[in-house]
């Protein structure tokens, strides 16, 4: 029973660190999609010089969708934008050069898009919010290095849980084992009884776990909302039902992991 | 049925309990094996029980290479042999009749097997009577009758004993020679490690006294001491 207590707090802490995590990256997804690379052309360049640009932007395959915008319409787009906080009409001609408005078909290639794009001719600068671009992707790196070492270290801790309560039982009933072994009793047929222990533990931890973590969810999820308007978490960025059913199978495949392993140091004679 | 070439063992610790042992042991026969403690007696039953590996050597058992046996055949080697010990490695929250139906049930026996293997086993140890009665209950005799009723549960072709009736009043030790005598009649080969004169003594079979980790005689119809009889003679 302290085994099954014990793993469900560390699935506890695993469920709500993968959640988090999802959460994280959902965000992280949704911001690094809405990113565009604004590539801006010289006042002096030619048409030839837009189309090669545009065949090119055509061509490329991490370009998802390329627009070219003519400097008129990127003006009316920037009144539209800042209707009733600037006066566009205050000003006397069009200071917007004209540009392509780019997205990348993957968030990681908008850096290496935007490079190979400022070096074709007739393009003045390119923009694309680069620090935030570059915050978001190493985000995404760090979370990504560091759950895989957080599962690790939950799976670890979980599994030494299981084992060494198992490995008490198996002390427990070492006479018997011993005697099954030698009355020819397979291993396979010893280890039976300790595996479904092992197993039952952390399924039985798991689903406690995920009973925790549904309470919490229900409980604490709309407060966390109220209180964090400005994180755009609204959309449920986690499929809880299967990380339900993630949790369940790390408990289940702990538990197995755990005792054949602690019933197999007791097994070799 | 048992055949031991060049055997040598010697243990982690560095101690060396047997030395270039050659011994055969044929279908049916009984034999004791004798000397005194930490001779290597019972260090070359559990070598055939596969226990231990030797460090050396060639064993065959019922025509099991056991040396080069892998681990995984170990359960298999074990269903062809009864083991008895001094202690009895009885279950003591099982009944007489659980601790003998729970040899055959681990290798996977179907239940009608077991009702009928079990009956008989328990008749032949004459323990029919108390086959409900927990090892707790039982005289030392009785409990060690029914580790023997377990070790033959799985019709074995070898028993192996080890000091069977070390822990054991004379009676009951005369109860249990009996016993194993009746066994060995039905054809079972039996090997019996003991220190006990008046059961080798009284019984008169094969003798393989083991000295140091090695066989230093090996007699037909043999006492527990070579020359007994001239001795006796002398003296009588």
């Amino acid at each position: 029973m302290t085994a099954v207590g014990t793993v469900a707090i560390t699935i506890v802490l695993l469920g709500v660190f993968l959640f988090v995590r999802g959460a994280l990256a959902a965000v992280g997804a949704s911001l690094l999609d809405q990113i565009e690379v604004s590539a801006y052309l010289r006042a002096d360049a030619s048409p030839a010089q837009v189309a090669a640009i545009s065949r090119f932007l055509a061509l490329d395959p991490l370009v998802a969708s390329a627009a070219y915008v003519p400097k008129k319409q990127g003006l009316e787009e920037l009144r539209e934008r800042t209707k009733g906080t600037i006066d566009t009409a205050l000003l006397t001609e069009n200071p917007l050069p004209d540009k392509f408005r780019i997205k990348a078909r993957v968030p990681d290639d908008v850096p290496a898009l935007a490079a190979s794009v400022r070096r074709l001719s007739g393009v003045d600068n390119v923009v694309y919010g680069q620090k935030i671009v570059a915050r978001l992707l190493q985000l995404g790196a760090v979370l990504r290095r560091v759950g895989i070492g957080v599962i690790v270290v939950f799976f670890a801790v979980a599994g030494i849980i299981i084992s060494n309560t198992i490995r008490l039982t198996v002390f427990a009933r070492r006479r018997e084992i011993a005697i099954m072994q030698l009355v020819g009793a397979t291993s396979t047929y010893i280890r039976l009884p300790f595996i479904c222990e092992g197993l039952i533990d952390g399924v039985l931890g798991a689903l406690l776990a995920v009973a925790l973590l549904s309470v919490a969810r229900t409980a604490l999820w709309p407060r966390l909302l109220e209180a964090l308007p400005w994180a755009q978490l609204a959309v449920t960025p986690v499929d809880s039902r299967m990380l339900a059913g993630e949790l369940v199978l790390i408990g289940a495949g702990i538990g197995v992991v755990a005792s054949w392993i602690s019933v197999g140091r007791h097994l070799r004679t | 049925m048992i055949s031991l070439r060049g055997v040598t063992l010697v243990y982690p610790n560095g101690v060396r309990a047997l030395d270039n042992v050659n011994l055969d042991i044929a279908k049916g026969d009984f034999v004791f094996l004798v000397g005194d403690s930490g001779t290597g007696k019972s260090s070359l039953l559990r070598l055939l029980y596969r226990e231990v590996k030797p460090t050396a050597g060639e064993i065959v058992v019922d025509g099991i290479r056991v040396d080069r046996l892998r681990r995984n055949r170990v359960p298999a080697l074990r269903r062809h042999l009864g083991v008895v010990f001094q202690d009895f490695k009885l279950l003591v929250d099982k009944t007489v009749w659980e601790n003998v139906a729970f040899a055959m049930q681990v290798t996977g026996a179907h239940t009608r097997d077991v009702m009928r293997q079990v009956p008989r086993v328990l008749d032949l140890v004459g323990l029919s009577h108390k086959s409900r009665m927990y090892p707790g209950e039982l005289s030392g005799g009785e409990q060690q009758r029914t580790a023997i009723a377990r070790a033959l549960v799985n019709n074995p072709k070898i028993l192996l004993c080890d000091e069977p009736t070390g822990n054991l009043d004379p009676a009951n030790t005369t109860e249990i020679t009996a016993l194993l005598q009746r066994i060995n009649l039905k054809g079972t080969t039996v090997v019996v490690a003991t220190h006990n004169q008046a059961v080798v003594d009284r019984m008169r079979r094969r003798v393989v006294r083991l000295d140091d980790g090695r066989i230093a005689t090996d007699e037909e119809r043999g006492y527990y001491y070579l020359g007994l009889r001239e001795s006796q003679i002398l003296s009588g």
